[in-house]
């Protein structure tokens, strides 16, 4: 299935991966975060860093990813999770040759 | 009221009548409770897998949630092809199973396995239940939220002790109350609001700009019950059209501007079409590739507009010019308005459509020779001219289920049960029993092949037990035919372990269960077999030797580009025997 998504950007036979941040908030049930890391992982991004802060019924999660996917695609997906209420993409992309 | 109990009372408030299951320790307190209840028909299936795809077709024939049931550790398991064939097309399913005692989760327990860890990406959603005083809202949000907005299975994982807790009646009261609050709406943007009015201005002023504009549609019509409303604007806009695999019988069986199914196993025209088209308007659909093919090839000189339940899909495959989140009715009503209002202007485009068809459709010469062997496609054709208008076709995968797909004539997308996206062997018998109970008036047969039969033919034994009257077809080519296909026409014709030479007697394996059946190997047998096991008042099966190298055309290279068709060749010589097993 994700063969088939054909955006990445090659140059040269080099693949350009992005950097992104992304900031979530869910429920804080207890897969919540297997659920997230999940959907990341099979659309095509690497988490690079992760911070979560639990409070009171929500994660916030600050996500770094890497991936040379549009970002757009990953905060579509994450957003279909049910118990993902928000995803803001962050700080400014800065862009890393993998 | 103890948990199992409020699951039983979840159902009847729900207008759940019929559940598919499979006792074992963890859910035993469920099956206890169900003892004495009339209010749900628990079918008993044979495997687990059997539940899970017999709730699937249950769900893909009636259009209401299909509910399956198993016990902990290997009964959880057994489900999971069923809950992931069901994900990959969109269906509705509500799946409970037991789990063990909260107390042991994390010892390794007999019979636990971590079920909602192992099917996270295969659910629209899940619940591991800890609390026995929330089941009654998790049931009611889980039974909303497997309907709504893009469709999809929803699992409830439930320790044994909590199905056994007496559940606080005022906290279920509580939540009874407050419903569904936290479902989805049924769409994305579920308001029919000035947005989307824009949006359907600017479609259709690219549509009337548009010279050469084509419909694709897929089962997303079928998921937002928008059947009438498309087929009502595939004849007022008498727009040439192309369907999906599911997809198919969408424009019904006579509409004259209809192309047929596109992709790796399409037709010619409806390929043509999409290579050529300047506007394409992708309703419920998501480009999959083996619709699409090669994406960069794909509709290279058209503009897209994307119609879905889901914005997700949106640039997943191909970008659009436009997209739209909307329930389908309300896009497809006031799009008939527009064209009523003002018809299109695209004789040239529907004329050469139409010139294409008559060379580019599926092309399949009926057998005239009485002794000449059966080959897949006539007999499909044949079967399609006999068998009634709103008969259900349930297809298990292979090149069998291509041919029904190719040559039998849908009335409409609920008649035609087959497994898209995950294409599951075995679905086919399995979801022919869920059709059945959906439709108990109805004729249903199954269209198996002689390897997908065999995956799920303990269900014979369910057929029996409830004396359902549906027919299975077994188009038996003594192969892995699909599979035979592509190492014939990809891998130099280098057969490996296809061969199944050695079937068992099907005829005698259908008596074994009280369930009569005939075998055929003759063109003149035939329109006779057919005949006979549709007229026989219960269940019978039909054993249908086919000729082994007929292949599936025309097709596409896996990876290839739609426009790269292969036709029809003579089939190569055999390279190398397979090693018998
Ligand atoms: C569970 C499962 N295993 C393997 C496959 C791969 N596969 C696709 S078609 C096919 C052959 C099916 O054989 P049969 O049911 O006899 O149908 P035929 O192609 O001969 O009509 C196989 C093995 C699959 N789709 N599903
Ligand atoms: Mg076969």
């Amino acid at each position: 299935m994700s063969q088939a998504i054909t955006s990445s950007i090659t140059t040269s036979g080099t693949t350009i991966s992005n950097r992104h941040v992304l900031h979530c908030r869910m429920q804080s049930e207890p897969a919540g975060l297997e659920r997230l890391c999940r959907v990341v992982r099979v659309r095509g991004f690497r988490i690079a860093g992760m911070s979560v802060e639990c409070s009171g019924e929500h994660f916030e999660i600050a996500l770094t990813l890497e991936g040379s996917r549009p970002i757009s695609m990953l905060q579509s997906q994450l957003l279909k999770l049910h118990t993902v209420a928000e995803v803001v993409l962050g700080a400014q992309q800065a862009r890393s040759v993998a | 009221m103890n948990g199992a109990q409020h699951i039983l009372k979840a159902f009847q408030q729900h207008g759940i009548t019929t559940v598919f299951g499979y006792p074992g320790g963890c859910i035993m307190p469920l099956y206890d409770a169900l003892v004495g209840d009339v209010s749900v028909e628990h079918v008993l299936c044979r495997h687990e897998q059997g539940c899970a795809l017999a709730a699937d077709g249950y769900a893909r024939a009636s259009g209401n949630l299909g509910v399956c049931i198993a016990t902990s550790g290997p009964g959880a398991t057994n489900l999971i092809t069923g809950v992931a064939n069901a994900f990959q097309d969109s269906v509705p399913l509500l799946v409970i199973t037991g789990q063990v005692p909260a107390a042991l989760i994390g010892t390794d327990a007999f019979q636990e396995t971590d079920v909602l860890g192992m099917t996270l990406g295969i659910v629209k959603h899940s619940y591991l239940v800890d609390d026995a005083d929330s089941l009654p809202g998790i049931l009611i949000e889980a039974i909303a939220l497997a309907q709504s907005g893009r469709p999809g299975p929803v699992w409830i994982d439930i320790p044994k002790d909590i199905l056994l807790t007496q559940v606080n009646p005022q906290a279920a009261d509580q939540q009874e109350r407050e419903g569904c609050e936290s479902a989805e709406p049924r769409t994305d943007s579920a308001t029919h609001n000035g947005a989307i009015d824009k949006d359907i201005n600017e479609l259709m002023r690219l549509l009337r700009a548009a010279r050469k504009p084509l419909l694709y549609s897929g089962g997303g019509i079928t998921l937002a019950s928008a059947e009438d409303s498309f087929r009502e604007f595939a004849e007022q806009s008498a727009l040439p059209g192309v369907v999906t695999l599911k997809g198919i019988g969408n424009p019904g069986r006579h509409n004259p501007n209809h192309l047929g199914m596109l992709g790796m196993h399409g037709c010619r025209a409806a390929n043509r079409a999409v290579d050529e088209c300047d506007l394409l308007l992708v309703f419920g659909a998501r480009l999959d590739d083996r619709a699409t093919g090669k994406p960069e090839t794909f509709a290279p000189n058209a503009k897209i507009i994307h119609i879905d339940a889901d914005s997700a899909e949106f640039h997943k495959i191909k970008a659009a010019v436009l997209t739209i989140s909307a329930d389908l009715n309300d896009v497809l009503r006031t799009l008939t308005l527009g064209v009523k209002a003002q018809p299109l202007n695209i004789e040239a485009w529907q004329k050469q459509c139409r010139t294409w068809l008559t060379t580019g459709g599926f092309q399949a010469a009926d057998n005239e020779e009485a002794l000449a062997p059966i080959t897949g496609p006539a007999f499909v054709r044949q079967l399609s001219r006999i068998a009634g208008d709103d008969t259900i076709i349930s297809c298990d995968v292979g090149q069998h289920q291509m041919w029904v797909a190719q040559h039998y004539q849908f009335n409409h997308p609920r008649q035609h049960l087959t497994s898209g996206g995950l294409g599951t062997m075995g679905f086919g018998l399995p979801a022919a029993i869920g059709a059945q109970f959906a439709k108990p008036g109805t004729a249903v047969i199954n269209v198996a092949g002689d390897g997908s039969f065999m995956m799920n033919a303990q269900e014979l034994a369910t057929i029996r037990r409830y004396r359902l009257p549906l027919k299975i077809i077994i188009l038996d080519n003594q192969c892995l035919g699909m599979v035979r296909q592509q190492q014939e026409l990809f891998y130099d014709n280098r057969e490996s372990h296809i061969n199944l030479d050695d079937n068992p007697d099907f005829v005698a394996m259908a008596r074994a269960f009280n369930i009569p059946a005939l075998h055929i190997n003759r063109t003149d047998q035939v329109r006779r077999g057919i005949e006979t096991i549709l007229a026989y008042k219960g269940p019978m099966l039909l054993h249908v030797a086919i000729a082994r190298e007929e292949n599936v055309w025309p097709t596409v290279r896996p990876g290839g580009s739609n426009r790269d068709m292969m036709e029809n060749t003579k089939p190569a010589k055999k390279k190398t025997e397979e090693n018998a097993a």
